[in-house]
């Protein structure tokens, strides 16, 4: 590693205060060497979404300098930060879905000086291809980009900054969504551009990924810089204590209690066959049979995208099968409405928390009361009542410890940890027999996902099944029973989740094993938990 | 910086942002007025006395006389204003309402026109004392208007009619309708033009303030506007029609019959509007003529816009749209500055108010400035 006496980047003092009095970046200084894959890691609202908005022109920092090479430069609009060799990655990748990775790549800056379609294609599919290769991505520019993976898709985005000539590429949590071998390909790519000299500025709250793909890290926590040093100097507890400021409580570190296997003998929950196809005749949901026993938490492992969602809308009843049917203690909740499902009892913490797990613009009590609002006591005869309401919120937001000042307040000010726990609190409230959980603790801080997970815990202990849906392996090993992966619409393994190595599951997940006929019911047979062990029992 | 707890950042934030909502009518007004003005020094020889005579034209004058003491003079045009933002009122709810579910109805034209034309056909026909018959125009009224909001909703949650295009086109049949009968077997054949019979007497709403049209239907509006709050903010349709309009996958992953909160906050917009079909009929005009202009409901839409659909601002919108328009009637005759200069203010006026960040930003700016420097060592 070289580390040239200049910072490609450095920032000086930089503090952002926003104007409704928040504190985001609190005199943040930190140096990024050209050539280095630097990690800034931190708890939801530690100010790292803050710290990559100043960085890219988004947002000006209320004081401080920011360095580039050496000079000080003032970045007043993305446009500024990509003339500067400063591009970014974001989470959620913003490409056009029909068009190839070349059109996508050069879009906005096409290579054409009022030629023909023909040429500035060429030139198009030339600049991306010649990029690929010297950064080992393995990208056909021809292809469309609606038909790749998420992987693929986030190469097509590092290829779009580096086509604009980014010197200093930010990735904004890169990994969320990738599978553990699309990760690590990732960060192989990531380490290939450093060594060509060019800065990587990764944005995780992940802690493994530094350790095992960054030079040096910098923590930040309430918006200032806690720590930071040379990746390989510290353990992953070390760079954990400096993130939270606290030991992580023990309940989280050691294996949770689980339900000793075999208590509860006969399922709960159970779908037989659920099939379901998109308009346009695909199928997204394939014969998807699982049982959930009572007191039992059913984990769903997979590459986002392979029909967990469509599971999920089905099984919340906001989507009907095309086959199957999915009960509980025998009575059938599929295809009959949300509302009846609900009746039912059926639960669900949707993905998408702030499209479809909130109203952000009203207040905590009406977001609280969404799914029992019709009920005693919240109304009698179609009129609310407001004091039954307050209370109800009370309640929730007392039970799982939300920070808010008053059950008035907008739920869109709240932390996505907070709003999260009002979610789970208010489908808890409903007493479910069966919660869906899609995605439980995403963009949560650590603090509110041992609370959220201690909750989902809790809920399990009472006796109700819980299918949890989830792209963070971590989270599906501590808190799951058994867990079923999916890949293209299908259950393609069922791993009794104590016995299960995640690089096993990760094969499973991107399609390289496959199980064929797997099922999660009860009495199914566990997919064996080595690829060599699967293939000797095929054969 | 000291470290404010989360809850007291919350509060604070809360705090400010309903100050916002509380100083953007005000300086949305005071910044168009600015404007207004602006531009009329720059038509009017005289702009002083034009711009005065735009703010206080639409006023009652206090005149004292050795002969009969204190009197109220132009107390017709100030009538006019009172007449204007209690229609206005009825159908800044009438579009308010379907807003709130974010469902975009026009329709408030021909709900009142409907309206208007069925409590007029009830006053005419329908024999018996006032007590009996004047609840039952109502009756008819809103139920008319709320049986013609209801169309373009079902047609939305069945056939997902897009409700813009529905409710225009509902409005062109509803007006139609409302002459073929008018010229037809409604028609008075003694008048000299196409015109309803004059309703009875008995059935015109009782008078308030003398040499106007301000009939008990100004106690009426505040009981209207108060009822809408209620079934908005009391009732669960209401709570569904605003998580819908506020969130509608939400709504539908919660389990909200989202289309029931479609097509009932469309009817209930027919409903008020209905208020304002039975204000025309049975006390502004007291028949129906022919040419009866359609348009009114797209003020109620402005109305609406500039009340922020919140029905407890709706009557204060609307009272400020009439006072201005009366006022730009004085304006345009009295001086040299036409009223167009005050559709300019409207405009401007509706632009700032919808405008939500604007005040907001500059707010913003100053605040940080003001915490930086005091925070700073």
């Amino acid at each position: 590693m070289s580390i040239s006496l200049t910072p490609a980047l450095a920032l000086q003092g930089v503090s952002k205060l926003y104007a409704n009095g928040t504190l985001a970046n609190d005199n943040v200084s930190m140096e990024i060497a050209a050539g280095e894959i630097h990690a800034v890691i931190g708890e939801n609202g530690a100010g790292k979404s803050t710290l990559m908005k100043l960085l890219y022109g988004l947002e000006q920092p209320s004081s401080g300098r920011i360095l580039l090479h050496g000079r000080a430069c003032v970045l007043r609009d993305p446009r500024q930060a990509i003339a500067a060799g400063i591009g970014l990655v974001p989470q959620h990748l913003q490409l056009v879905p029909s068009l190839t990775v070349a059109q996508n790549v050069v879009l906005g800056c096409e290579p054409t000086r009022g030629l023909g379609q023909l040429l500035h294609g060429r030139a198009a599919v030339q600049a991306v291809s010649t990029a690929a290769q010297r950064f080992g991505f393995q990208l056909d520019p021809h292809a469309v980009v609606g038909d790749l993976s998420v992987g693929a898709r986030q190469r097509v985005e590092i290829l779009k900054t580096l086509y604009r000539g980014a010197r200093i590429v930010m990735l904004d949590e890169p990994s969320a969504v990738l599978s553990e071998q699309e990760a690590s390909a990732l960060f192989a790519s990531l380490r290939r551009m450093a060594e060509q000299g060019l800065t990587v500025l990764l944005i995780t709250h992940k802690i493994r990924e530094i350790r095992s793909a960054c030079d040096r890290f910098t923590v930040l926590r309430g918006g200032c810089v806690a720590g930071g040093g040379n990746a390989q100097d510290f353990s992953d507890a070390a760079i954990g204590a400096m993130i939270v400021g606290r030991t992580l409580s023990a309940a989280s570190a050691a294996t949770p209690a689980r339900r000793p296997p075999g208590q509860n003998a006969g399922a709960l929950v159970g779908a037989h066959g659920l099939t379901a196809k998109r308009a346009d005749g695909r199928v997204v949901l394939s014969g998807v049979s699982f049982e959930i026993g009572a007191g039992e938490i059913l984990g769903v492992a997979g590459v986002e995208g392979n029909g967990q969602d469509v599971l999920a809308h089905v099984l919340c009843g906001l989507r009907a099968p095309s086959q199957g049917h999915a009960d509980i203690d025998g009575a059938v909740f599929t295809s009959r409405g949300v509302r009846r499902a609900r009746a039912g009892g059926v639960a669900a913490i949707p993905e998408d928390r702030l499209h479809d797990g909130v109203a952000p613009a009203m207040s905590i009590i009406d977001n609280a009361m969404a799914v029992q609002y019709h009920q005693a006591p919240l109304s009698r005869r179609g009129w609310l009542d407001p004091a039954a309401m307050q209370g109800f919120a009370r309640g929730i937001m007392a039970r799982c410890r939300v920070a808010a000042a008053a059950p008035e307040a907008l739920i869109g000010t709240l932390s996505g940890g907070n709003m999260q726990k009002i979610v789970l609190g208010r489908e808890i409230a409903s007493a479910p027999r069966f919660l869906i959980a899609s995605q439980p603790t995403r963009g949560v801080d650590i603090g509110a996902a041992q609370a959220l997970h201690e909750q989902l815990r809790a809920l399990r202990d009472t006796g109700a099944a819980i299918l949890l849906i989830s792209a963070d392996l971590d989270e599906l090993l501590a808190l799951s029973d058994r867990i079923m992966v999916m890949s293209q619409g299908e259950i393609v393994a069922h791993f009794p989740a104590r016995q299960v190595d995640p690089g096993v599951l990760g094969g499973y997940m991107t399609g390289a094993l496959h199980a064929a006929g797997a099922a999660a019911l009860l009495a199914s047979p566990f997919t064996a938990s080595h690829a060599q062990a699967h293939h000797e029992e095929q054969a | 910086m000291s470290e404010p707890t989360a809850q007291a950042l919350i509060a604070q934030q809360q705090r400010r942002q309903i100050l916002q909502q509380r100083w953007r009518l005000p300086l949305a007004i005071l910044a168009s007025l600015a404007v207004g003005f602006a531009m009329t020094a720059m038509v009017s020889k005289e702009p002083l006395r034009a711009f005065l005579t735009l703010l206080t034209g639409a006023l009652p004058r206090l005149q004292w006389s050795p002969e009969e003491g204190w009197r109220l003079l132009r107390m017709v045009r100030f009538g006019a204003v009172i007449e204007d933002a209690v229609t206005l009122t009825f159908l800044g709810l009438a579009v308010a309402l379907p807003f709130r579910a974010r469902q975009f109805s026009l329709g408030a034209d021909g709900q009142m026109f409907l309206a208007a034309l069925a409590a007029a056909a009830v006053s005419l026909y329908v024999p018996g004392p006032a007590v009996v018959v004047l609840p039952l125009v109502f009756v008819a009224a809103c139920a008319t208007g709320f049986a013609w909001g209801a169309l373009p909703g079902v047609l939305k949650t069945r056939y997902q009619a897009n409700e813009i295009v529905t409710t225009l086109m509902l409005n062109l049949i509803a007006i139609q309708f409302y002459r073929l009968l008018v010229s037809g077997c409604l028609r008075d054949p003694g008048a000299g033009f196409l015109v309803t019979p004059l309703l009875p007497d008995r059935l015109i709403l009782p008078l308030l303030l003398d040499k106007t049209n301000v009939t008990v239907m100004l106690l009426l509006a505040p009981l209207v506007v108060g009822l809408a709050w209620l079934l908005l903010m009391r009732t669960t349709w209401g709570y569904e029609i605003r998580l819908v309009g506020q969130a509608p996958a939400f709504a539908r992953q919660a389990g909200v019959p989202v289309e029931r909160a479609v097509w009932l906050s469309m009817a209930c917009g027919g409903f008020f509007a209905a208020f304002a079909g039975v204000h025309i009929s049975n006390a502004l005009l007291k028949r129906l003529p022919v040419d009866l202009t359609p348009g009114l409901g797209y003020e109620g839409l402005v109305v609406a816009l500039l009340a922020r659909n919140e029905p407890r601002a709706i009557p204060f919108a609307a009272f400020m749209y009439a006072y201005l328009r009366t006022g730009a009637q004085a304006m345009e005759r009295t001086t040299d500055v036409s009223r167009e200069v005050v559709l300019v203010i409207q405009a401007l006026m509706i632009l700032l108010v919808v405008s939500e960040r604007l005040l907001p930003r500059l707010a913003e700016a100053w605040r940080s400035l003001v915490l930086l420097r005091r925070g700073a060592p």
